[in-house]
């Protein structure tokens, strides 16, 4: 099928640089990608970071311990509570203590909560990418029933504010548990549908498999976290590796595929969602009683690591403590960070309609992708961003037709 | 294969059936979950003016202003809430068992002028040194001190002094007229530095 593909390009043209980015605000990890390509064919991609440099790891350094949660929580406004759960983590680790039981499983809710919301996120937006707008709105549907959940646990659809060094800042209502359980059961069925739509489609197959192939060893040597390495093979995931809050109290398993390809890597998404769903269920049912929070003074001199999976791996944090009541050191290390640069070996060799959902399918964010330019050497402009999604789009379109759906 | 498959005709008929699910918003209006945490409001007869709120505000969305003017002053308490992140902490730390200043489920916070709408303020009287003038602190954040004391406050009294008028026993807007530097000055409100002066330098 990519044998097709690229014979129709044929002909001899010269090479053009294409960029991808740099920059945009909401992005967790701003990036340029310059693609190179002869025709259609993507022969080099050139990769940089460090556009927009916020200074978070500064501010948080002028913020007391409690109030850096909420610098922290504005890195990412998708995964907006990992990086608190990885922060609070690794303060913990400093003082050498660890939550509460009833602060364990509210944690797990909401990050889980987190991830469910994350992932409905990709899907509708691979099928936006795609050509399958109608996917794109009923996942994006999906996701409102989970963001209303999220808003009666934490008060907010995002940016939830539940994490603080020792515990969580707010209790979860007993009123609200059946509320949310019959929410996220509701959003079970047309899940399921849209799960078997996906995964059956033939022209979804013909689209996606075999397409930016990351192999495990690449994934290995690339050091790719999160669904992008379980989607090639390696089972790697902090919270069954070294389980912390209530990862090891509930039943769940680890998502994993061996293909590596952008299907691969959507499979691994669309099953973990029934996984964080029945982690979520879960928690909600056998919430413990108890104190939610260890009320700590102070924190000791020292030094802390946190870890946590977030939706797109895991994320890891590193504070260092002088006793005074300010992080004299914070590091922050996101997963897209080491997503990212895969894209070195999944991305070359195949065509620039492929090109969008390939970057795409380690999930950073899309934005960037909105921002694509195509120009020749002498900077004649070929494709603006939506040009690149249309074009994606119509060789779904072709395909289709090529199968004669 | 052609044919459209079943399960997603089921999911499109049910879709054409319902009504949107998009809300009709402006039209009407959204109606916050009660969970949700939104603009914070003080509560004026609540909160005492301790600036606990202000202490820990993650984004300095909290601020005061002290107003001394003519042997009398206010604290004007300010919530700017273009800078606010509505993360509750503010409502977490209110010595006034959470209530001087709480989340509201208020989320339309969308105004034309930065200048005068952007900000929510309220009015604390202040209590002054009767010695030298300068701001103590709120004269219902002394009260509160003195009432969780109990008879502790005794001990110290600018707390009874400020119990004593706050119950009606002393009249409340009797200052001290004179300045005089003797051993009657430690009967007065007197801000810390005043106290030490009296205690240390009268004999």
């Amino acid at each position: 099928m990519g044998h097709n593909r690229r014979a129709r390009q044929g002909g001899v043209m010269g090479k053009t640089v294409i960029s991808i980015g740099p920059f945009h605000p909401l992005q967790e990890e701003p990036e340029l990608f310059t693609l190179t390509v002869e025709g259609e064919k993507v022969v080099g991609i050139d990769l940089h970071l460090g556009y927009n440099h916020r200074g978070i790891e500064k501010l948080s350094e002028s913020k007391t311990f409690d109030q850096s949660t909420f610098v922290i929580e504005r890195i990412c406004g998708i995964c907006s509570t990992s990086h608190p759960f990885a922060y609070t983590r690794a303060v913990e680790d400093v003082i050498g203590v660890e939550e509460p039981e009833r602060a364990r499983y509210i944690r797990t809710i909401i990050a889980e909560g987190e991830r469910i919301h994350s992932h409905l996120l990709w899907v509708g937006l691979a099928g936006h990418f795609l050509g399958y707008n109608t996917v794109y709105m009923w996942v994006w549907k999906l996701r409102e029933e989970i963001l209303d959940v999220m808003e009666m646990l934490s008060g907010n659809r995002n940016n939830y504010a539940m994490f603080k060094p020792g515990g969580v800042r707010r209790d979860i209502d007993p009123d609200v548990i059946p509320v949310a359980l019959r929410k996220i059961d509701g959003i079970l069925p047309t899940l399921d549908m849209l799960r078997k739509a996906i995964l059956d489609d033939p022209v979804l197959h013909a689209r996606l498999k075999g397409v930016g192939v990351l192999t495990r060893e690449e994934a290995i040597a690339w050091c790719a976290v999160g669904p992008t390495s379980r989607a090639s093979g390696v089972a790697r995931d902090v919270r069954k590796d070294s389980p912390y809050a209530a990862y090891d109290r509930v039943p769940w398993k680890m998502i994993t595929a061996q293909e590596g390809d952008v299907f691969a890597k959507a499979v691994v998404r669309i099953m973990e969602l029934y996984e964080s769903v029945a982690i979520v269920k879960e928690c909600l049912k056998s919430l413990p009683g108890g104190p939610i929070d260890l009320d700590l003074k102070g924190v000791p001199p020292g030094e802390g690591i946190g870890v946590h999976e977030a939706p797109r791996g895991e994320v890891f944090h590193y504070v260092r403590s002088d006793g005074t009541n300010r992080p004299v050191r914070h590091k922050v290390r996101a997963p897209s960070f080491m997503n990212i640069p895969t894209c070195t070996s999944t991305v070359v060799g195949e065509s620039i309609s492929d090109a969008s959902i390939i970057l795409a399918s380690v999930d950073p964010c899309y934005c960037c992708t909105e921002r694509l330019a195509v120009r020749t050497p002498e900077g004649r402009r070929l494709y603006t961003g939506p040009d690149l999604v249309r074009l994606s789009q119509e060789q779904t379109r072709r395909l289709r037709k090529e199968m004669g759906l | 294969m052609k044919l459209p498959k079943l399960r997603e005709v089921a999911e499109a008929v049910s879709a054409l059936v319902h009504r949107p699910y998009t809300s009709s918003f402006p039209r009407v209006p959204h109606v916050a979950n009660p969970k949700f945490r939104g603009q914070p409001k003080y509560d004026p007869d609540q909160c005492v003016g301790c600036l606990a709120c202000e202490q820990v505000c993650p984004v300095e969305a909290l601020g005061h202003r002290d107003e001394v003017s003519g042997g009398g002053g206010r604290r004007v308490l300010i919530h700017y809430s273009d800078t606010c992140i509505f993360c509750g902490c503010c409502e977490a730390a209110c010595i006034a068992d959470h209530r001087g200043i709480r989340l509201s489920t208020d989320w339309d916070l969308a105004f034309f002028d930065r200048k005068t709408e952007s900000f929510e303020t309220i009015e604390k009287e202040l209590t002054l040194c009767e010695s030298c003038g300068t701001v103590i602190a709120c004269r219902d954040h002394l009260r509160w001190i003195a009432e969780r004391l109990g008879e502790l406050a005794f001990s110290s009294p600018t707390l009874y002094q400020s119990r004593l008028a706050a119950l009606g026993i002393v009249d409340a807007n009797i200052v001290a007229a004179l300045r005089d530097q003797g051993r009657s000055d430690r009967m007065k409100i007197l801000c810390a530095r005043c106290r030490r002066q009296a205690t240390l330098t009268t004999a």
